[in-house]
């Protein structure tokens, strides 16, 4: 496994495997082409910015994101799956604070038999942000034996954020296995008492639950200093830390 | 001697519904005390009304624990001033670790004591020593809190928290609800391992059998319709395995 740590707008991935890095990527734009039988992860922090990711995965090749996405700004995201046996996990963490106005728009396509794709979005939004998250994904009326899947998941820390969301989807053929779901909501109130039981302020308890909520997300990735590094902006955007 | 929990004349609502009425209970240092009742005579309910569960309205009465004021603390500060609980269900929190969860209650009740945080080495240390009490591995500290275990294995990680904590008072609601045979004798041995003369105990449990040759409380109380009616030694425990509820059921409210 390889370790790019670059800001890049193409990446066309021929063979074997690789781990490709993109910290706070300032491309406006970036293509994602994995080709047959090679398998691509890739981990990507959008502060800030507006930025449109375009992806294409071929036969049998296999395609994990990892992204954060901080503050304002939208995220485009298109992917295809092109080729038989394709594999897309994609999973996003969002975290607003203050006015800060975010959309993600996924799309997603099947365009192969034997396809899946699997989509976990978590957000928390504090302050008075606004979060817009549009997710849709298509199954053209020929393709058999395609699953997709996509979670939309999330925590509202204040009355005047808002979060809307906006899952479609599209299926035009018989052999597929299709889930999706989306629930916003506040913490857990079960959950801070049991912390409060353990001799944790609500305040402290508040934190602590906001950053486990997006841990989901952020658990996934391998390495350590990156990992780190996803966490304190998430902390710096919520003021976790203070 | 004085009384380290005292429990006057409280009533407590929950959603407009009366549950206790004038209870009152005094828990002196070191004893070991047991309240048995049918289902819905208010057990849970006294247990989180002194943790300060905010589910529920004390409407009178009182609450005094180590000479003062439960009423007025909130539920985290009762905790660092010494109550803990051992919940029936504890609730799942995903996204965070059983050991991280230690990590940060541990340093609060040492802040609230002046004590600076624990370091890394004496913090596992610790940690380690009050796993292998209650048979709780490595894995189970690193998955998050309560996410996939079975009813005993959560039982066990209560009383993991606290052997760490080392609370001067320790409520334990249904401590043996969910438990096979083994998993029961290591919360057992773990209430008795804890016992001291400083740290007193309430035990919730329908398990007359577990709680008279295990545990072998020093006072046993029956609860009714939200008030006591009966307060005795252990040997109670046997006539209402015996005997059953069914004596002290008019001598409730309701």
């Amino acid at each position: 496994m390889i370790e790019l740590v670059e800001k890049q707008s193409s990446i066309k991935l021929l063979e074997g495997e690789q781990r490709i890095i993109v910290e706070n990527s300032l491309a406006k734009s970036t293509s994602v082409e994995v080709m047959p039988n090679s398998s691509l992860v890739h981990y990507r922090l959008n502060k800030g910015n507006d930025n449109k990711l375009s992806v294409k995965v071929h036969e049998n090749a296999s395609y994990k994101l990892i992204t954060l996405q901080i503050g304002n700004g939208t995220l485009d995201i298109d992917v295809s799956l092109e080729g038989a046996k394709a594999y897309c996990q994609s999973d996003i963490a969002y975290a607003l604070n203050k006015e800060d106005k975010m959309t993600i728009v996924s799309n997603f396509v099947h365009n192969a038999n034997e396809t899946t794709s699997n989509q976990l979005i978590k957000g928390v939004a504090s302050g008075n942000s606004y979060a817009t998250f549009e997710g849709k994904i298509l199954i053209p009326y020929d393709k058999k034996k395609v699953e997709g899947n996509q979670q939309h998941r999330a925590l509202l820390l204040s009355k005047s954020a808002t979060v809307k969301a906006v899952p479609a989807l599209e299926i035009y053929a018989d052999d597929v296995k299709c889930s999706h779901g989306s629930a916003i909501g506040n913490l857990n109130q079960e959950q801070i008492y049991y912390l409060q039981t353990r001799g944790i302020s609500k305040e402290e308890a508040y934190k602590i639950l906001t950053s486990a909520f997006l841990r989901e997300v952020t658990d996934g990735i391998d390495a350590e200093d990156l990992r780190t590094s996803f966490e304190k902006e998430i902390a710096e955007c919520l003021l976790l830390n203070v | 001697m004085s009384a380290l929990l005292e429990v006057k004349n409280l009533c407590v609502n929950a959603e407009d519904k009366q549950i206790l009425n004038g209870l009152s209970l005094s828990i002196n240092p070191g004893e070991i005390h047991v309240i048995v009742g049918p289902n819905g005579a208010g057990k849970s309910t006294l247990s989180n009304v002194i943790c300060g569960d905010p589910r529920y309205q004390v409407t009178s009465g009182s609450i005094t624990f180590k000479g003062e004021d439960l009423l007025k603390q909130n539920v985290d500060e009762r905790a660092r001033n010494g109550i803990f609980l051992s919940f029936q269900s504890p609730v799942e929190i995903p996204g965070i670790s059983m050991s991280t969860l230690m990590k940060y209650a541990l340093n609060s009740h040492r802040k609230a004591k002046g004590l600076p945080e624990l370091d890394a080495v004496s913090f596992s240390k610790l940690i380690r020593e009050c796993a292998k009490k209650f048979e709780i591995t490595n894995e189970m500290l690193k998955r998050p809190v309560n996410v996939g275990f079975s009813g005993g294995e959560k039982k066990r990680l209560e009383s993991f928290q606290m052997a760490v904590l080392e609370p001067s008072f320790c409520i334990l609601d249904e401590m043996d609800s969910g438990m096979d045979v083994d998993a029961v004798k290591i919360a057992a041995n773990g209430v008795n391992l804890m016992r001291s003369p400083e740290r007193s105990f309430l035990i919730i449990s329908h398990n007359n059998d577990f709680l008279y040759e295990q545990i072998k409380p020093d006072v046993v109380h029956v609860l009714v319709s939200g008030n006591i009616v009966e307060t005795s030694d252990a040997s109670l425990l046997i006539d209402i395995k015996n005997n059953g509820f069914s004596r002290f059921l008019n001598k409730g409210m309701n």
